[in-house]
């Protein structure tokens, strides 16, 4: 016997149907922690350039690499939905009558996203081809 | 219609663990889910536990998950939730039984804001006035009735019961923002801490959970432009 | 002088949550306007096939080089900052017990430090 048990954060999280403010924020978090991790990374990449030539041209292949692609999509969708979306919040914080157009301000982020992300990935593409 | 329900049970002296039981009932698409709980507690199965108090969305006691999401049982009709119902306790506080929490943590944290009225200078012999534009600032946050469907749908909250909670900064507003009252600086002192307004990540689910329509996420926001504007 | 009314724990007074805050909207609007501008340049204008160590030190070293180094260190330090700042948020919400915030708070000031001298000091001394 347990006395007063308590729904955990994860599941509560998870489960409750908050609508789109509640998923924004989730994926918010998840692809500020993404992009944390990347800047880590790429940090790293970068200060290869300063060790020597051959030390940076032996990472060149996260930029070149065709199967590491989707990862990169992944996290340049990740920037733009973080961008945008902490935009909103900016926006939102600083006039707070706009949390009244809450679901429109965050639909439209997601279509500003979409669009950015669709441009880069055609980007991409187009440079594999070519 | 013929309404399934599918609730949480809890009760501390049998059960390890909360778990989920299903009842059937014939009721109104008009009847709340409150009048299906009370149908089941008369008809089906004395021992399911709830609070309710004035049925009429007023003293806010029956908060709770109904499909996923906070509302008044009181305030839901079948024809909106639909005929698959489920029915759990606010999320974040210590069950007691079946659908009672424990709102002590919740009370602890309205307490500490200091919402009541502080002004030290000596009563007029009328009424204090106020001009109908400086009582419109604090319109939207009299409306509180402390339900707890706000603070228990924070992802915040959830994750910290330190956090103060939408609740507790509703009702600091309503004080905050009143001309008439001098308290303003200790409480935002209050909600400047760690533990206070910076909690919130404008997630919205606390003004979409609101069965009194106050727009939460837009007075923390206010509250927070206060502080900032204070320091600054 | 109104009347204090008691209150526990006592308010720290502490403005260091009210700066971080505003410091993740300020720097917020700068990076979002800043990255999508870095995402399209290194993507559309260079092409993520292109890059190499040649255009990387043609950057810093060519006609453009003290534009582009403040750039790359203005990016550097506001996303650092922010990133860590945004991952101790995330630690303050979930990790409750003292002593493992304290040991994950003290990681992620390390975590900072290494990357704002790592990037800097090849940012300012790389000569080609």
């Amino acid at each position: 016997m347990s006395a007063n048990p308590k729904k955990g954060f994860v599941s509560s999280t998870l489960s409750y149907k908050g609508g789109i403010g509640h998923w924004s924020w989730i994926l918010h978090r998840l692809g500020g922690l993404g992009i944390a991790f990347f800047l880590i990374l790429h940090i790293l990449d970068i200060f290869m350039v300063g060790v020597s030539r051959a030390a940076f041209e032996e990472l060149l292949f996260i930029y070149h690499e065709p199967l590491l692609r989707p990862v990169i999509w992944a996290l340049v969708f990740g920037v733009f939905y973080h961008a945008l979306n902490g935009l909103r919040i900016i926006i939102q914080d600083f006039w707070p009558h706009m949390f009244r157009y809450q679901k429109q301000l965050a639909t439209t982020v997601w279509v500003i996203v979409i669009v950015l992300t669709v441009f880069l990935v055609g980007v991409d593409i187009a440079g594999m081809l070519a | 219609m013929q309404v399934t329900l599918k609730i949480q049970r809890f009760n501390p002296e049998k059960d390890s663990a909360p778990y989920w039981k299903e009842y059937t009932i014939e009721a109104e698409p008009t009847d709340r889910v409150l009048d299906g709980l009370l149908k089941i507690k008369l008809e089906q199965d004395g021992t399911l536990t709830m609070r309710s108090s004035c049925a009429h969305g007023i003293c806010g006691s029956d908060a709770m998950r109904i499909n996923g999401v906070n509302r008044l049982a009181c305030k839901s009709l079948f024809q909106e939730v639909g005929n698959n119902v489920t029915v759990e306790p606010i999320a974040g506080l210590p069950v007691i039984k079946d659908l009672v929490v424990d709102m002590e943590p919740f009370m602890e944290h309205y307490r500490s804001v200091l919402p009541f009225f502080i002004n030290d200078d000596p009563p007029p012999e009328k009424e204090r006035l106020q001009s109908e534009e400086d009582r419109l600032k604090f319109e939207e946050t009299t409306k509180c009735i402390l339900c707890g469907c706000c603070t228990t749908s924070c992802p915040t909250f959830w994750a910290t019961d330190a956090y103060v909670g939408p609740a507790a900064i509703v009702q600091a507003h309503r004080f905050i923002f009143d001309s008439r009252d001098q308290g303003s600086a200790q409480r935002l002192e209050i909600l400047a801490d760690p533990d206070g307004v910076w909690r919130c990540r404008t997630i919205f689910n606390c003004t979409n959970a609101c069965p009194r329509e106050i727009k939460v996420t837009e007075a923390i926001a206010e509250v927070k432009k206060e502080i900032l504007f204070s320091k600054l | 002088m109104t009347t204090r009314y008691a209150r526990t724990p006592k308010p720290s007074g502490s403005t260091f949550e009210v700066l971080s805050w505003f410091y993740m909207r300020a720097s917020g609007a700068l990076l979002a306007l800043m990255v999508v501008f870095h995402l399209i340049w290194m993507h559309y204008v260079i092409g993520l096939t292109n890059i190499d160590f040649d255009v990387i030190a043609g950057r810093w070293t060519g006609p453009g080089g003290i534009f582009w180094r403040s750039y790359d260190l203005t990016l550097l330090i506001l996303a650092s900052l922010h990133g860590m700042n945004g991952i101790r948020f995330v630690t303050d919400d979930y990790i409750h017990n003292r002593g493992w915030r304290a040991v994950v708070k003290a990681l992620i000031a390390l975590v900072l430090l290494l990357m704002v001298v790592f990037g800097g000091l090849v940012i300012f001394t790389f000569n080609g």
